[in-house]
């Protein structure tokens, strides 16, 4: 399994449209809005943008990696014949989604930590340690739902589908979570979809600690819905995509 | 204990019948030929062997066991039919990887070597030609050390040189005791690399033998003289024939005993019979004898 880690972690690595997504984009956003933006001040909260921004482009960033590491890729090996070649061989199917969501996790650590770096060492973000080792594991053990919703969409559909889907997925989720533009200036009905999107969830714990406020209750249990829920679909398609014709 | 094992086992799709009560028990050891046309049901079949498929009935035995249970146990490695890698992994990644998935693999280098990798180690997948894709795939064949090797039409995409070498390469690995099984349209691989062959069509095995018994089976030889104007009655009740063909004023007979039916046509019949020839039939005769009667 270790090995299967290795080189599914390495193929992404290689992939140029994962980095240009999911590296550069948050990256490259986050020092563009911190420098126009960074200075102002979040009036209830008396947090700087620039921290603020920190958190919503690395969790645009760990989000994209997410679906982007398990859509395509997992449609395209149903397709081309490499799921077959290893159902051919001792791996179990289990060994083969842990792997699976173990990478897409693993995978979301560079944009987290360049985005993270890129607050610190460009605008001077500190947060004590405590808030600092919360956000981190928050921001990682969050992105699990999507992960799982990636994977659902890889399993039930084609290469060719799957790549908008996990488009729309990816920048949808972000968009309407609140991670490109802040809730307050949404209108309404974007607004009341907003709230009930894992991605606002997410994006919401990150903001809470970085003010130094525990996470509310209605953002970890909404993420833990939506957790469960995608976990158990993306189980569902993964069986009915690996069974035997 | 056969290393694998067809018993009645049917498989359709809607209402095509691809396989149709196929039996089929191969010892360990062998090296087998499937041989058939386009739409046979050889993938059918080798891709119910391998567990990727489900019988419609009947039942598969790979050493004993399921198919499920033999490759968990790693004792089976195979060729699809179709099938890419990963393009961003090298050729050594990636054979590396399949390796370990066994429980008692070949060493990497052994593996490269026996597929002819050695010098393409290092080249990511996706920059690779048909032919070293195809290599590639046979050594994750035999990456995992397998006593049952199956091969679904390997050497589709080489050519002459590359598939020489493939079927050296075969040899070699089978002549350790294993078990091969591959599928071909291809009648001269089937005789060459063999040393059994199953044809088969519209799902069902139409012959098994050695080659030579295949050939001999669907009246091997052929009998041919110049008729000219010369009636042809009674040429189909001479010894041995089995078919009677005019083509171009020569009448050619299909005998299983070219000598009884020589003697005959000079003894038994008052037809001047000119410029003889006997002929082995090729396989390819029997192939398509075989394969086309309905
Ligand atoms: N998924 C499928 N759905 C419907 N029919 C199928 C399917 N796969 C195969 N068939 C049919 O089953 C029959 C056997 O196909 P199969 O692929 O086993 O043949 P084959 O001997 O491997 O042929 P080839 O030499 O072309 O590879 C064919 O008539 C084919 O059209
Ligand atoms: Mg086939």
């Amino acid at each position: 399994m270790l090995k299967h880690i290795k080189i599914e972690a390495l193929r992404m690595l290689r992939n140029k449209r994962y980095a240009v997504f999911v590296v550069a984009f948050p990256l490259g956003f986050y020092l563009l809005y911190s420098n126009l933006w960074g200075d102002q001040v979040d009036a209830t909260t008396g947090v700087k943008a620039s921290v603020i921004l920190m958190v919503s482009m690395g969790a645009y960033g760990a989000l994209a990696s997410s679906i982007m590491s398990t859509a395509v890729p997992w449609a395209q090996e149903r397709e081309s014949g490499w799921l077959r070649q290893l159902q051919i061989t001792p791996l179990p199917s289990w060994s083969f989604i842990v792997t699976k969501l173990v990478v897409s996790m693993l995978l979301t650590l560079p944009a987290l930590v360049l985005v993270g770096l890129a607050a610190v060492l460009t605008q001077g973000v500190s947060l004590p340690p405590g808030a600092w080792a919360g956000l981190v594991v928050a921001m990682w053990l969050g992105v699990i739902p999507f992960a799982a919703l990636g994977l659902a969409i890889g399993s039930l559909t084609r290469p060719d589908t799957a790549q908008p889907l996990a488009m729309i997925g990816m920048f949808g989720l972000a968009l309407l979570g609140g991670l490109w533009i802040p809730l307050d200036i949404m209108p309404e009905t974007m607004r009341s979809i907003a709230k009930v999107l894992p991605s606002n969830d997410y994006a919401t714990i990150g903001w809470q600690i970085v003010a130094g406020e525990t996470p509310s209750a209605s953002a970890v249990l909404g993420i833990l819905g939506w957790g469960v829920a995608l976990i158990a679909f993306a189980i569902f398609a993964f069986r009915r995509a690996t069974v035997r014709a | 204990m056969n290393a694998i094992s067809f018993s009645k086992v049917t498989r359709a799709y809607g209402d095509v019948l691809a396989v149709d009560g196929l039996d089929l028990d191969i010892p360990p050891g062998r090296t087998v030929a499937l041989l058939g046309p386009n739409g046979a049901g050889k993938s059918t079949a080798i891709n119910m062997l391998l567990g990727l498929l489900r019988p419609t009935s009947g039942q598969i035995k790979i050493f004993g066991e399921t198919p499920e249970r033999a490759i968990a146990r790693g004792d089976v490695g195979a060729m699809l039919q179709e099938g890419t890698l990963i393009p961003e992994l090298t050729v050594a990644e990636t054979v590396g990887f399949v390796r370990s998935l066994y429980p008692d693999p070949l060493p990497l280098d052994e593996i490269l070597r026996m597929a002819e990798l050695t010098d393409l180690a290092g080249r990511r997948a996706g920059r690779l030609s048909g032919g070293q894709t195809q290599r590639v795939r046979f050594a994750l064949a035999i990456a995992g050390a397998p006593r049952l090797l199956i091969l679904d039409e390997p050497t589709a995409a080489m050519d002459v040189e590359s598939r020489r070498a493939f079927w050296d390469n075969i040899r070699a690995y089978a002549a350790q005791g294993r078990t091969v099984l591959f599928a071909t349209h291809y009648l001269e691989e089937a005789d060459e690399n063999s040393d059994r062959v199953v044809v088969i069509a519209r799902g069902r095995i139409v012959a098994d033998g050695t080659a030579a018994e295949i050939k001999a089976g669907v009246g091997g030889q052929t009998v041919s003289f110049t008729l000219g104007t010369q009636s042809v009655a009674g040429l189909d009740a001479l010894p041995g024939v089995m078919a009677v063909e005019i083509t171009s004023g020569r009448a050619v007979l299909r005998t299983s005993d070219p000598d009884a039916t020589v003697d005959a046509l000079y003894r038994k019949t008052t037809l001047d019979v000119r410029g003889l020839e006997i002929a082995g039939a090729d396989l390819e005769d029997a192939f398509l004898a075989l394969t086309q009667e309905s």
